[in-house]
C-alpha cells in the first residue's frame, strides 16, 4: 500500500497533503484542458500513494443503441482489447502486466471506460496504447466470433442463470417503453447473436472519437508533465464529428405497471421503481437524502422494519440514480424471506412510501442521514479509481464540476424538501412493480427449450 | 451516493480467496527506499497480549480500525457448525448497557461503520469512522468486542436472517458448486463447512452457545488490532491504549484441528434448470507457511491466476470463446487450504471446458515454463504489490495477516526477493507436486442432461 509508502518512506508528503487535500472543495483540485480535437482531460492530483489511475471515458453506453442491436457497446467494449494498429492484443496485455498494472473496463447504460491502475513510474507505458485504441482500432472477424460467445457465456451468467438479475431487466423493459434505458446494457440475447463486424465499425467510428470522450487521471503525478505526455499522444488523433446525444425520453406514466417473473429461485424478490430526476433538478439530491433515510444503515426505516422488527425480509435497499445522463429510476428492492411475505413486505414498503408523503421527518433522523452520506462521500475519497469514477460520471452526466455541488446540496434539504419531492414522484401511478415468484428446484427433470413465455413481457 | 455503475465489468477473474488478493504481491520493483531499520508500520505489544499496528496516514479526515481476533469457524464444535459466524454477528446485537436500536442509532449518526464476521481462520472486527468522532466509534468498537450480552430474542432474529442468507446463496449455482466442492475435499475437517453454518446446524444454535464461543476465543493474547488513518502514535497512546490494555489477558490453548481431506478422481453433480454449468476442480492446497508458497504464488499466476496473461484464460476463454470468468488459485490459511480451478461456461461446453483446464494443469507439470514467461510473472507479482494495498482499509487488513500469518513486519521487503528466487525448476516441481489432474474433486453444477453428465454415476 501506498499510504504506507507515504506514511513510512516518504514522510515529506505527508505534511504537504495535509495542507492540500481538503475536501472542502474536490473540483478545486482538479486542472481540466481540452485539445484542439475535442478531447478532454481532466487531471487531479493526489501524492498519498504512489500510484495512478488512469480512465479514458467515452460517452456512448447502451442509451446509443439502436432496436435490433443493443448491447453494441458492451460488445465493443470487449474488442477493444483485441488489438489495434500498433499494439497487438497479446503486446497490450503484456505491457500492463509486466509493468505490474491491472486494467479493465466496464459498460452502463451511458458510457463506456477503460482503465488502468498502475504504479506511479509506469504510467508512460499506457498512453501510447489508449491512444492508439481511439481511433485505430483493428476488428477482426474471427475475434468478434470468438469474443461474442464470451458475451453470450457473460450474459448467461448475469442474467439468464441470475433470477434477480432477470426480474431487475424486465422491470426496465416495462418501466421505460420509448427511452432507449428499456434494453439491458448487456444487450438481448437475439441482438447479440445479430449484429455484425460491419455493425461494430460503424458503431465505433460514430462514438470513439476525441469530441465524445475524455481522459480522467487521478493520482500520483506532476500534472505538467503528464499532461505533455498526454498531449503528446492525444493531441494529434483527428477529431470527429459530435454525435447526437440527445434521445427519446417516456412520456410520464399513467398508471402503475408489474410485471412477474416465475422460475427457479430460493427466495422471492421485489423491486419498485419510480421515475425520477437526475442532478439536473435539485430534486435528485432531495431523492438522495430520502435513500439514506430509507436504507443507510441499520437504523434506517426499512432495515429497522423489514428486517429488524417484522422479520420479513433478508435485505432491504433504496437505490437513487443521481448521476444518470437521462432521467432514470429510483428503485426499492427487498428479498422477502418466503414467499408468504412477499405480499406484507410490499404493504410495508407502501406503509414507508406513505409516511414520507405525510409525517415530516424529524430533525434528528434528517440530521443523521446527511452525516451518513457527507461521511460515505469522505470514505469513498480513499479510493482514486473512485475519485475519478465520481469526477467522470459527474462528466458524464452533467459537468465534473457538480461533484462540488453534492454536499451542499445534501446539506439544504428541509423537512418540506422531502414531503414535496415525495408527493411528487412516489405515486402509484409513477410506478412499476416487479417481483420474483420463485419456483422450486426440479431436481432431474431436463430444461425447457426456451425460457418460459410468461418472462420476457416487452421487447 | 448513486455512484453504482450498473454495467458490465469486462473481467470478473472469479473468486480469489483474501488471502490471495492481499498476500500474493509484493511491494514494488523499484528498490524500496526504506531500507529495513524502520519498521513500516508502529507496533506495540500490550501487557494483556494484543498487538497493535499504526499507521499514519493523513491524506484523509477518517481512521479505519481492523481486529483480528482468532476465533475462526475452524474451532466450530461438530455440530454447530456456524458458532463463530453467529458469535461475531452477535458482538453487536447488544452490550450491557447499551440494546443494539441504541448502538445502530449512534453509529449511524456518525456516518460510521461497524462490522464484525468470521473468517474460515479468524474474525474480524471493523470500524470506520471520521476522525472528529474517533474516540466516540473507538468507544463502540471496546463496548461491543468487551461486554456483548448476546439477547436471547436478537440472537433468535440473527439466526433466522442467517437460515435465509444460508437459502439464498443456495440459489447462486456458483456458490453452491464451491460449497459443495469444500464439503467435498474436506469431509470431516471445519474447512470443508461453510463458514455461516448449514441449515441443520445453524437452527441448534443458542444465546448460550454463543456466549460459551465468546469466552473461550474472545481473547487479546493472539489478537492483532490495526489502526490506519488520521491518527498519530501519541494519540493511540493516550486515547486508546488505557482502554484497550484493560481487555482482560487469558490464556487459551491451542485447539485441536481435524486437517484431515479427500483425494479425488471424484465426480459431484447437482441438477439445475440454468443455461450455464459452473465447474469447480481441483484438489488439496497448501499452508500459508508453506516453503513452495512463492513458487506456488509464480505457477499459478502462469496458470489461471493472472487474468489475460494467464493460460486458463487464453485457452478458455480467449482462443475458445467459452467462458467469460475463468480462473485458478491456492487459498492457503493457516493449515492445507485447497486448489481450484473456477469456471462457468454454457451446458454444452462443459465437458470440453473440463478437459481443457486438466490439459493446462498437466502442461505445466510436463513442461518447463518459458524463461520470458516466468519473468513476467515475476513482474507483475512484485510490481502490482502496490495497488492492493492503496487504501487505508486494505492497509489495515493486510497489516493484520501479516502478524496472524506471521510473516514478519518486513515481508513488503522480502516477498520481491522470496518472488525473485523462483526458477522455472520450481513451476515445474511445485506443479507436479500440487496439481493432480488426473486425480480431481470436480464439481458441477448446471443442466446435467445438456451437460451430457447425468447420473447413474453421480450422486445428490
Amino acid at each position: 500500500m501506498i499510504a504506507r509508502l507515504r506514511c513510512i518512506w516518504l514522510l515529506v508528503c505527508v505534511s504537504i497533503l495535509v495542507a492540500t487535500q481538503s475536501l472542502a472543495g474536490l473540483a478545486d483540485q482538479v486542472v481540466e484542458k481540452t485539445f484542439q480535437n475535442g478531447l478532454k482531460v481532466i487531471l487531479l492530483e493526489n501524492h498519498k500513494a504512489p500510484v495512478v489511475t488512469f480512465q479514458v471515458w467515452y460517452r456512448v453506453g447502451s442509451r446509443n443503441e439502436q432496436w435490433g442491436k443493443t448491447g453494441l457497446s458492451h460488445m465493443l467494449e470487449h474488442m477493444m482489447f483485441k488489438g489495434s494498429k500498433r499494439y497487438s492484443a497479446q503486446e497490450f496485455t503484456k505491457i500492463i502486466a509486466e509493468n505490474g498494472g491491472n486494467d479493465n473496463a466496464f459498460t452502463s447504460e451511458d458510457f463506456t471506460a477503460y482503465f488502468e491502475n498502475i504504479g506511479s513510474d509506469k504510467v508512460h507505458v499506457l498512453i501510447d496504447i489508449e491512444a492508439d485504441r481511439m481511433h485505430n482500432l483493428v476488428l477482426k472477424d474471427e475475434d468478434f466470433k470468438t469474443e461474442r460467445m464470451v458475451v453470450l457465456e457473460e450474459r448467461r451468467m448475469r442474467t439468464e442463470d441470475d433470477p434477480q438479475g432477470y426480474l431487475v431487466e424486465q422491470l426496465q423493459a416495462v418501466a421505460f417503453q420509448t427511452s432507449p434505458y428499456h434494453w439491458p446494457t448487456i444487450g438481448w440475447k437475439e441482438d447479440i447473436e445479430r449484429f455484425t463486424l460491419a455493425d461494430l465499425k460503424t458503431y465505433y467510428d460514430v462514438y470513439y472519437n476525441p469530441v465524445n470522450a475524455f481522459i480522467v487521471v487521478v493520482g500520483d503525478f506532476r500534472r505538467e508533465d503528464l499532461l505533455s505526455r498526454i498531449e503528446k499522444a492525444f493531441a494529434a488523433i483527428p477529431g470527429g464529428s459530435a454525435p447526437d446525444q440527445k434521445k427519446d425520453v417516456d412520456q410520464p406514466q399513467t398508471g402503475e405497471r408489474r410485471v412477474y417473473v416465475k422460475r427457479e429461485a430460493e427466495l422471492p424478490y421485489l423491486v419498485m421503481a419510480y421515475h425520477v430526476p437526475n442532478l439536473r433538478s435539485p430534486d435528485g439530491y432531495v431523492l438522495e437524502v430520502i435513500a439514506a433515510l430509507l436504507s443507510s444503515g441499520k437504523s434506517s426505516r426499512l432495515y429497522r422494519s423489514l428486517i429488524q422488527e417484522k422479520q420479513l425480509a433478508l435485505s432491504v435497499d433504496a437505490d437513487n440514480s443521481l448521476l444518470s445522463r437521462d432521467p432514470n429510476l429510483f428503485t426499492l428492492s427487498a428479498q422477502p424471506l418466503a414467499e408468504d411475505n412477499a405480499a406484507e413486505v410490499e404493504k410495508t414498503l407502501d406503509e414507508e412510501i406513505e409516511r414520507l408523503l405525510k409525517e415530516p421527518v424529524g430533525d434528528k433522523e434528517l440530521e443523521k442521514a446527511k452525516n451518513q452520506l457527507e461521511a460515505a462521500f469522505v470514505f469513498g475519497q480513499a479510493s482514486f479509481f473512485y475519485q475519478g469514477m465520481l469526477l467522470a460520471q459527474h462528466e458524464i452526466a452533467l459537468d465534473w464540476r457538480a461533484v462540488d455541488d453534492y454536499i451542499p446540496s445534501i446539506r439544504k434539504v428541509t423537512p418540506e424538501d422531502i414531503i414535496r419531492v415525495a408527493r411528487l414522484y412516489f405515486t402509484e401511478d409513477n410506478r412499476s412493480v416487479g417481483r420474483l415468484v420463485p419456483l422450486p428446484p426440479q431436481e432431474g427433470k431436463p430444461a425447457p427449450k426456451e425460457m418460459p413465455a410468461s418472462g420476457r413481457v416487452i421487447r | 451516493m448513486a455512484g453504482k455503475v450498473k454495467g458490465c465489468l469486462r473481467a470478473c477473474f472469479g473468486k480469489r480467496g483474501l488471502l490471495l488478493v492481499v498476500l500474493f504481491a509484493g511491494f514494488s520493483f523499484t528498490p524500496p527506499v526504506w531500507a529495513g531499520s524502520t519498521p513500516p508500520a508502529q507496533r506495540i505489544v500490550l501487557p494483556n497480549e494484543l498487538v497493535v499496528l499504526v499507521c499514519e496516514e493523513h491524506s484523509l479526515p477518517l481512521v479505519v480500525f481492523q481486529l483480528l481476533v482468532d476465533a475462526g469457524s475452524r474451532l466450530d464444535p461438530v455440530g454447530k457448525e456456524g458458532l463463530a459466524n453467529l458469535t461475531a454477528h452477535g458482538l453487536l446485537l447488544g452490550t450491557s448497557t447499551q440494546n443494539v436500536a441504541a448502538i445502530n442509532e449512534a453509529l449511524d449518526f456518525m456516518g460510521a461503520s461497524l462490522n464484525s464476521s468470521a473468517g474460515r481462520d479468524f474474525s474480524v472486527v471493523g470500524l470506520q469512522v471520521l476522525k472528529k468522532d474517533l474516540e466516540k466509534g473507538f468507544a463502540f468498537l471496546m463496548d461491543t468486542l468487551t461486554s456483548p450480552v448476546f439477547p436471547e430474542d436478537e440472537i433468535r432474529k440473527e439466526t433466522r436472517k442467517i437460515l435465509g442468507s444460508i437459502q439464498s446463496s443456495d440459489e447462486q449455482p456458483m456458490a453452491l458448486a464451491e460449497k459443495t466442492f469444500r464439503k467435498t475435499l474436506f469431509p470431516q475437517s471445519p474447512y470443508g463447512q461453510p463458514v455461516e453454518g448449514t441449515r441443520e446446524s445453524v437452527t441448534k444454535l443458542s444465546r448460550e452457545d454463543a456466549l460459551q464461543f465468546y469466552r473461550s476465543f474472545y481473547h487479546p493474547h493472539g489478537a492483532i488490532l490495526a489502526i490506519v488513518g488520521d491518527i498519530t502514535a501519541e494519540e493511540v497512546r493516550t486515547k486508546l491504549i488505557p482502554s484497550l490494555a484493560k481487555w482482560p489477558g487469558a490464556n487459551t490453548s491451542p485447539a485441536p484441528f481435524n486437517a484431515t481431506h479427500a483425494k479425488g478422481p471424484q465426480l459431484i453433480t447437482v441438477n439445475r434448470q440454468i443455461t450455464q454449468a459452473n465447474i469447480v476442480l481441483g484438489n488439496i492446497g497448501v499452508r500459508r507457511d508453506a516453503p513452495d508458497y512463492y513458487s506456488l504464488s509464480v505457477m499459478n499466476y502462469i496458470l489461471g491466476g493472472g487474468g489475460f496473461g494467464s493460460r486458463l484464460m487464453e485457452e478458455i476463454r480467449v482462443k475458445k470463446g467459452l467462458a467469460y470468468s475463468v480462473a485458478s488459485f491456492f487459498d492457503a490459511e493457516k493449515y492445507q487450504g485447497s486448489f481450484q480451478v473456477v469456471m462457468q461456461t454454457k451446458n454444452s461446453s462443459a465437458r470440453d471446458a473440463i478437459a481443457l483446464a486438466r490439459r493446462e494443469m498437466e502442461l505445466i507439470q510436463k513442461e518447463s515454463v518459458s524463461e520470458e514467461e516466468l519473468r513476467r510473472a515475476k513482474a507483475y507479482l512484485v510490481g502490482s504489490f502496490r495497488l492492493r494495498l492503496d487504501t487505508q482499509s486494505k492497509l489495515a487488513s493486510f497489516l493484520t495477516q501479516v502478524a496472524y500469518y506471521g510473516l514478519g513486519l518486513d515481508y513488503p521487503e522480502k516477498y520481491p526477493l522470496l518472488i525473485n528466487a523462483v526458477k522455472s525448476e520450481d513451476v515445474l516441481r511445485v506443479g507436479k507436486e500440487h496439481l493432480h489432474p488426473e486425480a480431481t474433486i470436480l464439481v458441477v453444477v448446471g443442466n446435467l442432461k445438456e451437460a451430457q453428465m447425468e447420473p447413474p454415476s453421480t450422486s445428490r
